[in-house]
């Protein structure tokens, strides 16, 4: 072998381990978790303003579940997006088929740091990239509450994803621009803890940015256009802007807004719909303070016409 | 034919095709937003009362509850095909793909508004449990059938 072609494969080597060393899932380490006894009560709270029936609760006759069918995590919803068919997974406490066998440290990994047990990337349409803002003793406090719902049998088929999307590895570049566990924005104010709470909620759990921001080339988020307003993801129609310069934060009180998340009316009593109906409906079940801070941190970021 | 009968004739056949023009001329997208235009209009006064915002008053419910009970029964008549697109119209696709679907929807909310009229609620207590859930008909229609354009 010529030196040339030697100094070549050599370089291919190098920059395949580069590679390799920048797509790398990045769990947290085994001693990471703080002590905390783990709170069902409180984790019920998480598990409505997280949304997690949304999708994980198994459809009834092709629609999304109603009533006691939310408890019911067993997947099976399909996301037709543009990067292919992404399956909602059964995380029921169901110990083979769900995720009632997971330790506490898993499940914070899958949360927050969008890695499965086995190790490997999951794909953003989990929404772990606003997971990872929240108190990690609100991750473990909702895994309490998880464990005490119905486990569901029922492995889903995996996705079905076009290429370069379906090669999960190349997720670890896509992490290392998007992933992280700082705040969209720095919140300070008279009220300043009603406003980390409310900030905690849209930024963290409640994930709304996910809908409510526009995303890039890439498909992550655009935190210059933080919250205001994107196309559909599930057809035609707009997600409107939510920061004080869209119609509905700039026209409506705190109290309109708090209303809003709690009966699903505006003040013009026209009702909330579309996806935002299932949002609604869990924002319901949270406590009164819980939608005041979300009203006071909507009212409180910068307008982005 | 006497000359009389054919100026008669003609001017049946003119006032008929008048008639077909004006019929043709209904344009159903324009309709049933003005319908649905008036539900809301018609849900404001009573959903204030249940806020607290203003004192009961049981023949603005009953008049609301009237507006609804005809959209309810004139409402769905006016998705014929053709009309999925258009206009400012806020339909969804679902309508036409799940009409039994949309139909179901409407016959709740019909449901919901009768025996509301039926109970005739005449304090505020007994308007929660039985206009209540004409409310909650509401978003058992949009969360499926309407697109929001903001």
């Amino acid at each position: 072998m010529g030196r040339l072609a030697a100094y070549g494969v050599a370089l291919l080597a190098v920059g395949a381990a580069l590679a390799w060393w920048l797509t790398a899932p990045q769990p947290f380490a085994a001693d990471y978790l703080p002590e905390h006894t783990a709170d069902a009560a409180a984790g019920e709270q998480i598990f409505w303003a997280g949304g997690c029936a949304s999708c994980h609760a198994t459809p009834v006759d092709g629609k999304r579940a109603k009533g006691d069918g939310k408890f019911r995590l067993g997947g099976g919803l399909e996301l037709d997006t543009p990067y292919g068919v992404f399956r909602v997974p059964n995380i029921s406490s169901h110990p083979q088929d769900g995720i009632g066998s997971w330790t506490m440290l898993q499940f914070v990994n899958a949360m927050q740091r969008g890695v499965s047990p086995g190790g490997q990337h999951y794909y953003p349409a989990f929404p772990y990239t606003s997971y990872a803002r929240m108190p990690v003793t609100d991750v473990m406090d909702l895994k309490a509450y998880l464990d005490t719902l119905p486990a569901i049998a029922g492995v889903i088929d995996d996705h079905a994803l076009g290429f370069p999307w379906k090669v999960r590895r190349g997720l670890g570049l896509w992490k290392r621009r998007y992933l992280t566990a700082e705040p969209v924005l720095a919140v300070t104010g008279d009220d300043s803890d009603t406003l980390r709470r409310g900030q905690l909620l849209v930024e963290g759990a409640g994930h709304c940015g996910e809908c409510h921001t526009p995303r890039d080339d890439f498909g992550g988020l655009d935190p210059t256009r933080w919250l205001a307003g994107a196309p559909n993801p599930d057809g035609p129609g707009r997600i409107p802007n939510i920061t004080p310069a869209g119609k509905g934060v700039s026209e409506w009180s705190a109290g309109d807004i708090s209303y809003y998340l709690e009966a699903g009316f505006t003040p013009d009593f026209d009702s909330v719909g579309g996806s935002m109906v299932a949002v609604q409906e869990n924002m319901a079940q949270l406590t009164p303070e819980d939608r005041e801070a979300i009203a006071a941190y909507l009212k409180a970021i910068p307008a982005v016409p | 034919m006497s000359k009389t009968k054919k100026v008669c004739i003609a001017f049946a056949a003119a006032t008929m095709g008048f008639a077909l023009t004006a019929v043709a001329a209904i344009d159903p997208i324009e309709k049933r937003s003005e319908i649905m235009k008036g539900v809301g209009k018609a849900a404001k006064p009573v959903g204030k009362m249940f806020k607290g915002e203003s004192d009961y008053d049981a023949a603005v419910v009953a008049e609301s509850l009237q507006t609804w009970k005809e959209a309810a029964m004139r409402f769905g008549r006016l998705f014929p095909e053709g009309t999925e697109s258009g206009g400012d119209t806020e339909a969804a696709p679902a309508i036409w793909e799940d009409r039994a679907g949309f139909e179901e929807a409407l016959k709740e909310f019909l449901g919901a508004v009768n025996a509301a009229i039926e109970a005739d609620p005449q304090t505020l207590d007994a308007a929660k449990p039985t206009v209540g859930p004409v409310f909650k008909t509401c978003k058992g229609c949009h969360d499926n059938y309407r697109i929001k354009k903001d």
